[in-house]
């Protein structure tokens, strides 16, 4: 059993859920030790001054706000005191926006929400945000920061994901390509008729992360002291004209899916 | 297999430091099919507005600094090896040979494998959003496989090695740009299962309809940006401007622009995508700050507030050198 991070309630109007949060992400990074590559020894970090390279002390170290390249504004530890916002348990709502409504580029850590008490109650509401295909845009404080997340649901259970802050995220308009690089129509059919024969449903577990398993088997090896023989790499295809090229694929994904 | 240990991941390709032009992370080539797509790979999320440089008491500049641990000596990226810990204690050394012999792929292609549609990726599989813009000399296939993509309303799922991870990445078309998207693997995401929550039950008809009911209250067609802006900043903003009015902790220092961010996570650069897509896609292209409605650097934020003061202020007294010298900076905090 997972140990919950954190404990709050999901205020909407007058209805409150109680509910315990808990990382949705399993960190399966391999992690290294950083070595001097003469003697092995594990390497250190230190903080220095960019222009002298001598150590600074924890305590002589400061965070500034740079202003401009030249001048900036340091922010003393009472100073910071000031910017954590208020403790609370409330994780309140803004609106409910319809799911096409956040574009992925907003999605940043995801959590499992799990009920806190009452199961009736968060079983319910994942079943009306289900019902209703919706996200519930969510501020809440937890550990001394602020976070706005969407509130969704996700096999009868809810998650809530941070999203990133509105400065972060970019968007395009006026895109056009120019008159020369604008595929033809006869391309577009064919692109077409390529991405519908090898269109599936998305299914995560379709996919697997080979180098960490090779990573993984070559750690154990060496390890044992035994050598692995590298993988081969794989030629590229020369590029034909596009045309060409398409109808040559969907072929190929045909004779994918009779095989 | 293998357990976590401190630092993270094999080679280092981490140069990436104070260049005035865009310097893509990754170079490759999508493929679909047979068609092949040259593209650079461009971060596109920025660091936060409260991202902070770390400094002394003076305000000089400071930084990270690998050393030895036995001999007490600076270490550059070329000085250094990665090793594994096993569980017995043993260091395992891989070189970075070792590292690039366990990535065949690493012949840089992402295959779009298949394509499914958008909206059944659910959130919790998003890791982190680029942009790709098309290199080489024709970017015909890569306007092909956006406006396929638009107008099918799919996205293509494929793999790619990068700075020795491989990625599971969904791309995407996004009013004719392409865009990437990490996603986590199924074994990264976990389960109500796995975390243990309690079996769901089936709860009663009244109380969902009255979670619905209120549901419809609240729901509205589109974001608010005011709802997605930051607190944070905006209380960090007002502190800072105090401090500097009073004359308050403000420090001259040069080069001040290549201390490092606070936090490591906060080294954000940003890059001039509008340039990157005019000369590469697009003489029209337009790229906007999420909300459109409020200005990206604070820089810009404080002329406009001041220009909003005073009327007698032309735009003109907007400090035009700030903008630009901010954007270094936050290039070059980068890594």
């Amino acid at each position: 059993m997972a140990r919950a991070i954190w404990t709050g309630h999901i205020d909407l109007g007058k209805q409150h859920v109680g509910v315990k949060l808990y990382s949705a992400v399993e960190d399966r990074t391999v992690h290294f030790h950083l070595l001097h590559a003469k003697d092995r020894a594990p390497v250190q970090q230190h903080i220095v001054r960019k222009d002298t390279g001598k150590d600074v002390s924890k305590e002589e170290m400061r965070k500034a706000y740079a202003l401009d390249r030249s001048t900036a504004v340091i922010l003393q530890a009472d100073d910071l005191e000031k910017l954590v916002p208020p403790e609370s348990r409330d994780i309140n709502l803004c609106r409910f926006v319809p799911r096409a409504a956040i574009g992925d580029q907003w999605f940043d850590r995801p959590y499992y929400l799990g009920p806190d008490k009452d199961d009736e109650d968060y079983f319910a509401l994942a079943a009306a945000l289900e019902q209703k295909q919706v996200f519930g845009i969510m501020r809440w404080v937890m550990r001394k920061k602020r976070y706005v997340g969407a509130l969704s649901s996700l096999d009868g259970y809810l998650v809530l994901t941070t999203l990133r802050r509105a400065e972060q995220v970019l968007s395009f308009s006026g895109v056009e390509p120019a008159k020369t690089s604008a595929p033809l129509a006869s391309e577009l059919k064919l692109a077409k008729q390529l991405v519908d024969s090898i269109s599936a449903d998305f299914d995560p577990k379709l996919w697997h992360n080979e180098y960490h398993d090779r990573l993984c088997k070559l750690i154990a090896a060496k390890a044992r002291g035994e050598k692995l023989e590298p993988v081969r790499k794989k030629k590229a295809a020369p590029q034909r004209d596009l045309a060409a090229t398409l109808r040559a694929s969907i072929a190929a994904a045909k004779e994918k899916k009779v095989a | 297999m293998p357990k976590r240990k401190s630092s993270k991941a094999p080679p280092a390709a981490s140069a990436e430091e104070s260049s005035p032009r865009v310097r893509p992370i990754w170079t490759g080539t999508i493929t679909f099919g047979l068609v092949s797509i040259p593209v650079d790979l461009l971060t596109s999320v920025r660091a936060r507005e409260t991202a902070m440089k770390l400094v002394d008491e003076e305000g000089h500049p400071l930084g990270r600094q690998y050393f030895c641990s036995k001999e007490d000596k600076k270490l550059d990226q070329d000085d250094l090896v990665r090793g594994y810990e096993t569980d017995d204690g043993k260091m395992v050394v891989i070189t970075d040979e070792e590292f690039e012999s366990v990535a065949p792929e690493m012949s840089p292609d992402i295959e779009l494998r298949n394509f499914v549609p958008l909206e059944q990726i659910p959130p919790l599989y998003f890791s982190k959003p680029y942009f790709l813009a098309p290199t080489g000399k024709s970017s015909k296939a890569y306007n092909l496989l956006a406006a396929t993509m638009e107008a099918a309303g799919k996205v293509g799922i494929g793999s790619f090695v990068m700075r020795g991870h491989e990625y599971l990445v969904a791309i995407l078309s996004d009013n004719g740009v392409l865009r990437a998207d990490t996603l986590r693997y199924a074994d990264e995401v976990r389960t109500p299962d796995s975390i243990g929550l309690p079996k769901a039950t089936k709860p009663s008809a009244r109380k969902v309809s009255q979670f619905a009911k209120v549901i419809e209250e609240f729901t509205r067609k589109e974001m608010d940006p005011a709802e997605l802006e930051d607190d944070e900043a905006e209380a960090l903003h007002k502190l800072v401007e105090e401090k500097e009015k009073n004359a308050d902790d403000v420090v001259k220092q040069s080069h001040l622009d290549e201390a490092d961010a606070e936090s490591e996570q906060d080294g954000g650069n940003v890059i001039d995508l509008m340039a990157v897509l005019r000369k590469s896609l697009s003489k029209n292209a337009v790229v906007k700050n999420a909300t459109g409605a409020k200005p990206i650097s604070f820089a810009e934020h404080r002329a406009k507030r001041a220009v909003n003061k005073s009327d007698t202020k032309p735009p003109a007294a907007k400090r035009p050198a700030r903008p630009k010298s901010k954007k270094g900076a936050r290039k070059r905090a980068k890594r």
